[in-house]
Formats: C-alpha cells, sequence, structure tokens
C-alpha cells in the first residue's frame, strides 16, 4: 500500500476512529489515528500526500485553530470536517473555520469518500503549486546581488535609464545585469519576468 | 305619746275579739257507718271534710262517729252505742248531722227521736234504693246516689267481649251482703252470656287464692270488701291493692276513688261531686234553709274513664272503649316529657351534623385540592425536566450520532469486505462485534436520556446510592461539558450513600445545579470552566452535595433570591430550575443554599437525610 494517500483520522471516540480506520483502509487508503488535534500537531507532516477528517466538536482545539496552527508548521494538509451535531450553529461555525468540506455524522460511505477524494485532489494542486514555487525560488537565488536589484525594478517597469540612475551605473551595465538575470530565471519577456515576482510575493509595496 | 299608743292597741284587740265572738261555729257532726276508713266512704268523707269549710260561711266545728257495728252481725243490741252517742252529743247543741252510708242512717232514723230530735240530718253517700224517702221528715234531706251496677257488666263485657267469667269481689258484712242479694237479682239475665263467682264468703287468703285460680278470660268486679268472712275488715284500697299487685285478672269498679289504684275503668261514680254537692247542702242548711226544701237528684255513673296503664296491661285497645270515653293516666310519651331536651338536643346535634358535613366537605375539597397541586406540582417539575433536556438535546444528539457514525462506517466496510475475493470473513466478525458494542452505547445514551422525560403522575419513593445518581448525572452532563469545552468530575466517596427519594428527582436536582453552574461560565476563559459535584458526610444521618462551579459567582445579596421562582439572570432561562431544585430537595427532608467561593465561582450545597446513618 506504499504510495496510497494517508488519511489522519483525528476524533477522540476509538470506536468512531476504529471503523472509520477500517472504512478508509478497506477503501485502499492508509490511516493515522489521533486522539486529539494536539496530538496531531506534534508531528504535523504532509510528506505522505493526504488530509485530515478532524471531528468538530473536539473541545481542547477547534477546527480554526488546528488549521492555523497547521498552515504556521507549514503543512498544507487539507481538512474534512465531521460533525455529530448535524445543526445549522454548528455548520456556521465549520464554514467559517475555512472547512472545504463538511460532514454530519453518522456519514455513509459515498460522500465521504467523495468529500475525501476531493481533499486529495485540493492536496495534490497546492503541492504542485507549492513545488513550482520552490523551483522559482531556487532559480532567484542564483541571482547576484546587482543582478536581483536591477530585476526588481524592471518588473516594477522602469527604464534601463531610470534604472542606472538610481543604482549610480551605466546604462550598458545594467542591461548587462537585466540579460543576466533573465537567463539565470529562463524568462525571455519582461512579462514572465513580473509574473515570477508576483508568485514568490516580491510585488508587495515597499516600505520605503 | 307612749299612753295614746298603748290605749289604740287594746281598742284594736278588743274589736276583733268581739268580732270573733260573734261568728260561733256550726257544729256538724259526721256519723259513719263503718269507720273512718272504709273505701269508698274514706274518700268521701275525706273530701268533705275539706269542702263543707270551704263552702261554708262561717267556721265550722266538725265531729266525727262510727257506728262501726255495721261490720258486724245485723242483730245486736244497739242500745249502749245509742247511749254512746248520746253521752258524746246530746249536749253538743250540733247545728247538722251527716250520715254517711245506709247502716248509720237507719241507726240514726231509728233513735232520732231520743238522740237529737230536733237536729236537721243530711243523708249522704247512700244508695237510693236504701233510702226510704216517705219516712223522711221535713228536718231530713238527702244527697242520694243510684249505681247501676248493669251498666258496670255490661262496660265491662264491651271491653272486654271474650271474658266468660266475672267474679264478684265484695265483702260479708250485713250491708255487703244485702248487696250480694240484689246483684244477684240484676246480673240474673246477663246469666247466659257471661258466669258469676261469687266471692263474698271468703276469707282474705281465701279470695286471693280464688282470684288467682281463676280460668282464662276471667274479670273481677270489685265493689270493696269492707269485712271478710272471718269478720276481719279491710280498710282503704287494701284488698284492691293487693289482688291488682297479683295481677290474674282485669279488675274493674265502679267508684272513681278506685280509678288509677288498679281498675280498668268505666263509668264511674264521682266522690269528689258527691262531696261537694253535699257540701253545698250542708251550707244551705246550716244557713238556716229547711232540709225538705232541697231536693237534689241523685248521683248516677259518669262517663266511663279509664286507666291508660291498665288497658295496655290487658291489651285492650281504645277502639273498643265506648264513645266519649276518657282516658286518663296516659304514660307520657318522651316527646311530652322531654319535649324541650329533646328539641335542643336535636337543634345541636342538627347544627353538629351540618358542621361535621361542611368540614367533611371541606376536607374532601382541600384533599382534592392538595392531591392537585401535587399534581401540579409533579407537572411543573416533569416540565423542568423536559427543559433541561431540550438543553442538553444537542449534545446528546452528538454523543448519539458517535456510534451510529461507527455503526454506518462498519456497516459500508463489511458491504466493501463482502464484495472482495475472497471476502474477509474474520474482519467482517470483528466488524459485527464492533456494531454491536456501538448498538449497546447508543441505548445506554437513550436510557439515560430517556430518564428525563419520564413522565410521572406518582412519586416513585426507593432507597438508592446518592453515588449512582451522581454517576448518571455526569454521563448525562458530560457531552455537553464537553461540547461548552467544561471539565466535568465529580469525587465519589467509597461508602454508599443511601438516601430514599426518587431517583429521577434527585438525578434532576444535579443537572439543574450543573447546568446553572455551566451557564455561569460561558464568559470565562476555556481553561479555567471546571464543574466538580462533591459528596461529603454531614454528621452521621445527613449527606451533603456540593456542585462547584468557577463561573461569575453571584452577587452576595441575591444568594438567596435565587431559589425564588422566575428568578433569572439569563436571556431565555425559565428561573425555576433552582427554584424546582429547593422544592424537591426540601421534600425529601433536606435543605439547600448558595455560597460563593473566595476563589470565584459558586457553589450550590444541598443536604439530605440518609435512609441508612453512616457510623462514624
Amino acid at each position: 500500500m506504499i504510495g496510497a494517500p494517508l488519511i489522519r483520522v483525528v476524533d477522540d471516540d476509538s470506536l468512531f476512529r476504529a471503523a472509520v480506520a477500517r472504512l478508509l483502509r478497506a477503501a485502499g487508503y492508509q490511516v493515522a489515528l489521533y486522539e486529539s488535534g494536539d496530538q496531531l500537531l506534534q508531528n504535523p507532516s504532509d510528506v505522505d500526500p493526504g488530509c485530515i477528517l478532524l471531528d468538530m466538536r473536539m473541545s481542547d482545539l477547534d477546527g480554526l485553530e488546528l488549521q492555523d496552527r497547521l498552515k504556521e508548521a507549514g503543512c498544507i494538509l487539507p481538512i474534512v470536517f465531521l460533525t455529530g451535531y448535524g445543526d445549522i450553529p454548528s455548520s456556521v461555525k465549520a464554514i467559517k473555520a475555512g472547512a472545504d468540506d463538511f460532514l454530519s455524522k453518522p456519514v455513509a460511505k459515498g460522500p465521504l469518500l467523495a468529500a475525501i477524494d476531493r481533499a486529495l485532489a485540493r492536496y495534490s494542486a497546492l503541492r504542485a503549486d507549492r513545488d513550482r514555487i520552490g523551483g522559482l525560488r531556487s532559480h532567484l537565488s542564483e541571482l547576484t546581488t546587482r543582478e536581483l536589484e536591477v530585476f526588481l525594478l524592471v518588473v516594477r517597469g522602469k527604464l534601463n535609464k531610470e534604472i542606472a540612475f538610481e543604482i549610480g551605473t551605466s546604462e550598458r551595465t545594467v542591461k548587462a545585469h537585466r540579460h543576466s538575470a533573465m537567463k539565470k530565471l529562463k524568462v525571455r519577456s519582461v512579462a514572465a519576468a513580473v509574473s515570477i515576482a508576483e508568485r514568490l510575493g516580491m510585488l508587495k509595496p515597499q516600505s520605503d | 305619746m307612749r299612753p295614746v299608743c298603748a290605749s289604740a292597741l287594746v281598742a284594736f284587740f278588743l274589736l276583733v275579739m268581739s268580732g270573733v265572738a260573734t261568728a260561733a261555729p256550726k257544729r256538724v257532726l259526721l256519723l259513719h257507718s263503718f269507720g273512718q276508713e272504709f273505701a269508698p266512704f274514706s274518700e268521701f268523707s275525706a273530701a268533705f271534710r275539706k269542702d263543707l269549710p270551704q263552702q261554708s260561711a262561717g267556721p265550722i266545728d266538725l265531729y266525727e262517729a262510727s257506728i262501726e257495728t255495721a261490720r258486724f252481725r245485723d242483730s245486736q243490741d244497739e242500745g249502749p252505742l245509742v247511749q254512746y252517742l248520746r253521752a258524746l252529743f246530746a249536749d253538743r247543741n250540733l247545728d247538722l248531722i251527716v250520715t254517711i252510708g245506709d247502716p248509720a242512717t237507719h241507726l240514726l232514723q231509728r233513735y232520732r227521736a231520743q238522740l237529737f230530735p230536733s237536729t236537721p240530718v243530711l243523708i249522704a253517700a247512700t244508695e237510693q234504693r236504701l233510702i226510704d224517702a216517705e219516712v223522711l221528715s221535713a228536718n231530713e234531706t238527702s244527697v242520694g246516689v243510684t249505681i247501676n251496677f248493669d251498666r258496670v257488666v255490661d262496660n265491662l263485657l264491651a271491653v272486654l267481649p271474650e271474658t266468660t267469667t266475672v267474679a264478684v269481689v265484695i265483702g260479708n258484712s250485713p250491708l255487703e251482703r244485702y248487696w250480694v242479694g240484689e246483684l244477684r237479682k240484676l246480673f240474673e239475665p246477663l246469666a247466659n252470656r257471661v258466669h258469676f263467682l261469687w266471692f263474698n264468703e271468703l276469707s282474705h287468703k281465701e279470695l286471693l287464692e280464688r282470684v288467682a285460680s281463676l280460668p282464662p278470660h276471667s274479670a273481677v268486679l270489685y265493689l270493696d270488701v269492707w269485712v271478710d268472712v272471718d269478720g276481719i275488715s279491710y280498710e282503704h284500697d287494701k284488698v284492691l291493692t293487693e289482688l291488682h299487685a297479683q295481677g290474674d285478672a282485669p279488675i274493674f269498679g265502679y267508684v272513681d276513688g278506685n280509678f288509677g289504684r288498679g281498675i280498668v275503668g268505666g263509668p264511674l261514680l264521682s266522690v269528689s261531686a258527691i262531696s261537694r254537692r253535699t257540701a253545698e247542702v250542708a251550707t244551705r242548711i246550716l244557713g238556716g234553709q229547711t232540709p225538705s226544701d232541697i231536693k237534689t237528684l241523685p248521683f248516677g255513673l259518669g262517663a266511663p274513664e279509664f286507666d291508660a296503664r291498665e288497658l295496655q296491661r290487658w291489651n285492650i285497645a281504645e277502639s273498643r272503649l265506648p264513645a266519649g270515653s276518657i282516658v286518663e293516666f296516659r304514660e307520657p310519651t318522651i316527646w311530652a316529657k322531654y319535649r324541650w331536651p329533646l328539641l335542643l338536643t336535636a337543634v345541636v346535634l342538627l347544627a353538629q351534623a351540618v358542621i361535621i358535613g361542611w368540614l367533611l366537605f371541606e376536607r374532601r375539597r382541600r384533599r382534592v385540592a392538595e392531591l392537585e397541586s401535587r399534581q401540579r406540582v409533579l407537572e411543573v417539575i416533569h416540565l423542568n425536566r423536559t427543559v433541561a433536556a431540550g438543553a442538553l438535546s444537542a449534545s446528546i444528539a452528538h454523543e448519539l450520532n458517535q456510534p451510529l457514525g461507527a455503526v454506518q462506517s462498519n456497516a459500508d466496510t463489511a458491504e466493501l469486505l463482502l464484495a472482495g475475493s475472497p471476502p474477509d470473513i474474520d474482519q467482517v466478525k470483528e466488524i459485527l462485534g464492533d456494531i454491536r458494542v456501538a448498538n449497546q452505547r447508543a441505548a445506554d445514551i437513550i436510557q439515560h436520556f430517556s430518564m428525563l422525560l419520564r413522565r410521572q403522575s406518582e412519586v416513585d419513593l426507593q432507597r438508592f446510592d446518592l453515588n449512582e445518581a451522581i454517576a448518571d448525572a455526569v454521563r448525562i452532563l458530560s457531552a455537553e461539558a464537553k461540547k461548552r469545552g467544561i471539565s466535568l468530575e465529580a469525587n465519589k466517596l467509597r461508602q454508599p450513600l443511601t438516601v430514599r427519594a426518587d431517583q429521577v428527582h434527585l438525578l434532576q436536582v444535579l443537572l439543574n445545579l450543573a447546568l446553572n453552574g455551566m451557564d455561569a461560565m460561558s464568559g470565562v476563559a476555556p481553561d479555567l470552566r471546571k464543574i466538580s459535584i462533591q459528596t461529603a458526610l454531614a454528621g452521621e444521618a445527613k449527606v451533603e452535595v456540593s456542585v462547584v462551579d468557577s463561573g461569575v459567582g453571584i452577587p452576595k445579596e441575591q444568594l438567596k433570591e435565587v431559589f425564588k421562582s422566575f428568578y433569572t439572570t439569563k436571556q431565555h432561562g425559565t428561573g425555576l430550575g433552582l427554584s424546582i431544585a429547593r422544592t424537591i430537595v426540601e421534600a425529601y427532608g433536606g435543605r439547600i443554599w448558595a455560597e460563593n467561593r473566595t476563589e470565584g465561582g459558586a457553589v450550590f450545597r444541598f443536604t439530605l437525610p440518609l435512609a441508612e446513618p453512616y457510623p462514624i
């Protein structure tokens, strides 16, 4: 079963935990069981692809808090919320908590597996996105300080002449840095460079 | 002044003395035939002694003498008796002689010239047929009596028609013998109807014996016994009294003197009327009227009179009495005797009955009202429980969805497993076991929850361990506590705390207090939310339960107010939870109160008497 997604089931009820684990294993998933959100946070690894199946009523840690702390830990595992209340206040609470999916207990196999599949798809998307940005970051790290300086001004739409004036060098030198940076970042047009800068969060207004 | 007074007194006395002297008493001699004590003459003379002075204008000087000899044999020398009378009364200047009975009359008439030639004579109480009217001089008159003995017997037979024997009780003196002769003749025509027994020639003892041995349907005709065959005389009503006491047969008589003394009754001679008439005539003679001018009709038997007691004794219906009969001596009815006491008693009894009835009615009403109010209290308690159940329903539903969710997942898994080839039967078995466990848990949750919804019309008193009620309360509350992020704990004493109450009621008290505590903690940081239920022995006969919260506490001045009905600080509270907790605790002989904790929060405590005191 190596390679199958790992579903992290968080529920304080051992009976329910065991039953869901059994179902998910029968459906071909790997399962890790946690009694509480705290226990999960002790080792929030998202290395193994998968998602979290979380019982909403966890008095020690509610869903929203768990989500925040996972993000802090850089964990992108999506959460499927389960609740025993099935009433409007708890549904609203779950949606506000950022639930991607919200299920009421008792939940049938079909909706449960469908929700898990959607979560896994989200995980894959997030994972791919994160991998791409990681590639761009490593390209960016190859730029020299001068090249990075020139690149940041280029994506902000400055002309070579303006850049040369700003950093106190000749226009020809700016051209050379610019060419070299574009080469390292494997882009040919200024538009593509702007797109990379934006995805890496480099276009935020500067404090100066 | 003194001499004048004294002389006036003397003059007054002289006047009085002279007045007395002028009204000289009239001397009257009563001459008896048989001595003074023989009925019915004795009654006559007794009445006459009273009547005469009453009717007479002046004072009467009454002498009495009896010739007595009438009791004895007829032929005897009357000389000494005449001399005796002369010696006594010849010089008395008698104004009137009243003879009583035939023997005295005849004796006087025989010796009148010798004894009292000029004294007027009034013949009294003598049968008309014994008075020779033609012999009477101008100086003599009579107030006679006519006794129709046939009427007496007719009456007897009318009243007791079944009578076959009539015993005639009479003495054996000469006069009595005369009457026996007269009556035998008189009763002759009745011989075919009734048998007469003549008891005149009997001794007193024999008489009583004969009367005692009379055949059935006999009656006694009592005509007074003066002298029996042995010559023994009987005064007053001695014989009548004895016959009556013996009670062998009904007794009939003819003189009203015997009426009320044992005779049944019938037409009677009125002794008092004769006496009054005699006194009247005597007064007129004493007043100077010529005796022969005064004519009076002889007295006869009067209207029939009957003695009610005798009628009852001999079973004679009043309807059988002749028309116009007078019935005397009626036994006064209880009503007549005790009219007012009876009336008063009746009124008192009635009043009492009314009061008792009213009180019973009131008591009934009160009982009905008490029952109703008890019912209402139970209803309110039940209502409060359903409110608590409502408050807990969300958490209970979640609690219930856990095993249901497990069952669902297990069933789905089993389906998947069974579809595989080969199916994993071992795991399916494991799943079925888990389904059973989950199902049991769901059943437990429902059972606990349904305790709250149980409607009861009567209190179900039972002995139980209070620890169990606390465990139940914790069980029911745990889901709610978890939902609200409250830690709930209960210390448990090792020894059983046996109390006598309705377990559901005590569970309700614990839930009310705990839910109240939970509500008080909604504004408290999650880490600090804590409810604990603690038990402790308070003395050897009481247990104290405390429900401690870490909420906001209670304003000091409202520590007592919180138990009042409809006191609430919550937007959706009914204000009944604590009030009902108090009602329940007090109903089982306990006490409930609230305190604030120094470290924050409130504690509600209640005590309950232990059904089995715990020895310390």
